[in-house]
């Protein structure tokens, strides 16, 4: 049971928590069930062992791997959004916030799903784990596959904890909005928040230094995953690039998972007055400025390589320019830069829909690009005799389709939990600052201040 | 007195038989994975015999090359597997540790040779077949890289019997699976600590080289022929 | 225990509310305050802003940067395995796995400084009025000296004054 407000902000943005209609139930249904079948393929390949994918001598990574960057390259949306607009005090970041967030939170733990995945003995990646254990061995701190495991966990557990600490108000706010289950529920997640400008200075001071932290260690968090592919000696993987090259791609690819997922959000949800075009306009822009540093970054790869000449790496690259992966280069090249300059650059054309064109297109095109650099690298590596080619099986397939199910179930559950967009922050925007600086400064002056 | 094992592969000499590759996997318990995994990529010959050729029957010109795991010394394999599966001993051989394994196939793609095997499938032998399983290796299970090792097991075999008559080890009385079913002698295994061993001297020739050098590998595996690989003559 | 505060619709009436309790003598520390969003543009609601929680964040970064070079060091050097001719202390790659636990340690040490400083978890204290989420502000004292002068004070800002225990 709800209680009678008048304060309709709340109300609007309280509603998908506090009502749920059929739509939900139908969709959460059809999503568990991918999901399912994403999880029981999963089982299968454990059982029956990697063979039954298209991994081969000496493709020994495919579209397992591809879907891990990416993920975790889609996770880098959040941070930048939420952490870095958070401190230059950018007021539109409001409410776009903890959409977000939401999407770091969940794309890591996809992601992080799938180097498990990708293992042959995977009941024990546990041996990952620093312990002291007793074969008095410890994980080789060597390996770009250790530093992930530390990478990502540290991201994870921030990001999470920048999700949850800011909605602790909000879940108060459901607390004392409702009654029975609920308000059991809601009154345990919030901790017996009571809004004294004592812990709300403390929370936006926690605030600001996990902010303050997440912003490098997003930025390590893909420099790291680009390390496990440029410290190995392979044609076109082992360049200095590669660090600043994949977290441009994160941040590019995260903002069009962004765009995507508020504009289904602002639709299911009827929150139009709260995302609004602006919000829209603002990341499209984002996500130009990203294309056109992603095309820098991909024309100083190609130049220098096709410069170079080297036989080690020639291979490779024509293979992508002109040979078996071409198709999928020159599509990744339309998707990722062609398609969105005219929609993101000519103000008149960026409307919500344009955007979300474009996002769609830059979503498919990211996941290209990840694919193109994993797969020709390895399909030309090393004497000829012994480059191969690498074609995906139904097992791989079904687990990429599942992962995309599992991101839409996981954010559709979220919504129904957790209002989508920060209350309190949308509060404190509708402030008139006019008394900010004045009154404050006085009472500091004074000594009035404790 | 640490030993640091190397080979010669006289690429003058190797016909092409490929003697070592069966010799290899059979005394090494490698599966033979059938003709739809070996169309799928996924056969694994510890040694394999490059074959390159040029022109059409009968001016054909063609070229063998034995390659297996060069036992790199800055091995690119090594410092990427997380569990330290692939390890340098102290006898400078690069170890694979199957229990260690978790499978990530990081040093599979490190390896700028392409000399290491992963296990796709838990391999099975039909009775009566398994009684061919050499009991001094162990058999692999599905998830878990494989690649040469020299026949670690002959070479502690080797190592143990002189020890236990205590006299040195000879030079040649460790001889790897490929390199005693050889036909042609082109493959020659030894002490590369020991300067007079026949693999120290075949590794200063003229006419040696390293595979792939330039990935600053330091493979131990040092190939003789005369003239370049361009030229070598018609065989 | 006893108390009494008012519940008060717009920040300009909380802020009257206030100056009035501290006029009849009710010291700042015992004045109750709590809303539903942060009001750090008026007196009243910046109060308490000093804080030494960014140094603890820094400490804990020392610590975990501390632990990073522990634990790669010296698990390295105990069992010493030779990979791909490096050294056996990485110091470069070591700084990776340091530079990891650095940030973890400043996220863990503000989010524990948090759940201190904002006294989180702890049931919620009678002194509270769920109108709070309504967007009213509560101003009130608990245990008050003197109960009449804080009624006065309260109602002069047209609060909805009530008791403690006082429900809907």
């Amino acid at each position: 049971m709800t209680r009678r407000t008048n304060n309709s902000l709340t109300d609007d943005l309280l509603r998908p928590v506090l009502e749920t209609s059929t739509k939900f139930y139908v969709t959460a249904g059809l999503l568990a069930l991918i999901v399912a079948t994403g999880f029981g393929t999963w089982f299968y390949q454990i059982y029956y062992g990697l063979g039954v994918t298209g991994d081969n001598w000496p493709v020994f990574w495919g579209f397992h791997e591809t879907n891990f960057v990416f993920w975790i390259g889609i996770s880098h949306a959040g941070t930048l959004i939420s952490a870095i607009l958070r401190i230059v005090n950018a007021t539109w970041r409001r409410p776009v916030t903890r959409c977000a967030e939401v999407i770091t939170a969940f794309a890591l733990m996809i992601g992080a799903l799938f180097p498990l995945i990708h293992l042959g003995r995977p009941w024990l990646a546990w041996w990952l784990i620093p312990y002291p254990s007793e074969r008095f061995l410890w994980p080789n701190y060597r390996s770009p596959l250790v530093w992930d495991f530390f990478a990502i966990n540290t991201y994870l557990i921030s990001s999470l904890l920048f999700l949850a600490l800011p909605a602790i108000p909000d879940f108060a706010l459901i607390r004392d909005r409702t009654t029975g289950w609920r308000n059991w529920f809601y009154g345990k997640l919030s901790l017996g928040w009571q809004g004294t400008p004592k812990q709300w200075h403390r929370l936006e001071s926690a605030m600001h230094m996990m902010a303050l932290a997440i912003i490098p260690i997003a930025i390590s968090v893909h420099t790291i995953v680009s390390f496990d592919f440029s410290m190995a000696v392979v044609p076109m993987w082992h360049s200095t690039i590669f660090g600043p090259y994949f977290v441009v791609g994160a941040i590019f690819s995260g903002i069009a998972a962004l765009n995507i997922v508020m504009a289904i959000v602002r639709k299911t949800l009827h929150l139009e007055k709260y995302l609004q075009p602006i919000h829209f306009h603002n990341l499209g822009k984002l996500m130009l400025a990203m294309s056109l540093l992603w095309g820098y970054f991909v024309f100083n790869e190609r130049l220098v390589t096709w410069y170079g000449n080297t036989p080690h790496e020639m291979a490779a690259l024509w293979s992508t320019q002109m040979g078996r992966y071409s198709p999928l280069f020159w599509t990744m090249i339309f998707f990722n830069f062609v398609l969105p300059f005219p929609l993101l650059a000519i103000r008149k054309v960026r409307s919500i829909t344009a955007t979300v064109i474009a996002s769609c297109a830059v979503v498919v095109g990211m996941w290209l690009e990840r694919f193109l650099i994993i797969v020709p690298s390895l399909s030309y590596k090393g004497t000829p005799y012994s480059w191969g080619a690498y074609l995906p099986r139904w097992p791989e397939i079904v687990i990429f389709s599942s992962s995309f199910a599992a991101m839409a179930l996981l954010y559709l559950l979220f919504s129904k939990f957790i209002p989508i967009i920060s209350i309190w922050e949308m509060k404190v925007g509708e402030h008139p600052h006019i008394k900010v600086a004045a009154e404050v400064q006085e009472a500091e002056a004074a000594g009035e201040l404790v | 007195m640490s030993h640091n094992w190397g080979m010669a592969v006289d690429l003058d000499r190797c016909t092409g038989c490929e003697a070592c590759v069966v010799a290899c996997h059979s005394e090494n318990n490698i599966p033979t994975v059938g003709a739809t995994e070996a169309a799928r990529g996924r056969a694994m010959h510890w040694i394999r015999i490059e074959r390159y050729w040029e022109g059409e029957f009968p001016d054909v010109k063609v070229k063998f090359r034995p390659v297996l795991c060069q036992q790199c010394d800055t091995a690119p394999c090594e410092p990427v597997c997380p569990t330290y599966a692939s390890s340098h001993s102290e006898e400078g051989l690069n170890s694979q540790i199957y229990n260690r394994c978790i499978g990530t196939r990081y040093c599979a793609n490190a390896c700028g040779y392409n000399v290491r095997f992963f296990n796709f499938f838990t391999p099975s032998w039909d009775k009566p077949l398994h009684l061919q399983l050499n009991p001094d290796v162990s058999v692999r299970e599905g998830g878990v890289m494989e690649k040469c090792t020299f026949c670690i097991q002959r070479i502690n075999a080797g190592k143990i019997a002189a020890g236990l008559a205590q006299r040195p080890l000879k030079d040649g009385e460790i001889q790897p699976a490929c390199v005693q079913s050889c036909t042609a002698n082109a493959l020659v295994f030894g002490d590369l600590a020991d300067p007079d061993s026949m693999v120290s001297k075949l590794a200063k020739s003229p006419r040696g080289t390293k595979l792939l050098e330039e990935l600053g590998t330091k493979p131990k595996i040092t190939y003789l022929q005369q003239g370049s690989w361009d030229d070598a003559p018609n065989k | 225990m006893t108390g009494m505060y008012g519940l008060f619709s717009t920040p300009e009436l909380a802020q009257q509310a206030v100056d009035g309790l501290r006029a009849s003598g009710v010291p700042e520390h015992e004045i109750t305050i709590q809303s539903s969003e942060p009001l750090e543009e008026y007196r009243f609601g910046s109060r308490d802003r000093d804080t030494v929680m960014p140094w603890i964040s820094v400490l804990g970064a020392a610590i975990g940067m501390a632990t990073g070079y522990f634990l790669t060091s010296v698990t390295q050097q105990a069992w010493p395995i030779s990979t791909g001719g490096m050294p056996i202390v990485t110091n470069w790659t070591n700084l990776i796995i340091i530079f990891e636990l650095t940030m973890l340690g400043a996220v863990f040490a503000s989010v524990i400084t948090l759940m201190f400083a904002a006294r989180l978890p702890r049931p919620l204290p009678k002194f509270y009025d769920r109108e709070i989420s309504n967007g009213k502000i509560l101003i009130g004292v608990a245990n008050p000296r003197d109960i009449e002068r804080v009624e006065r004070a309260l109602r002069a800002s047209s609060g909805e004054v009530r008791m403690m225990g006082t429900e809907l």
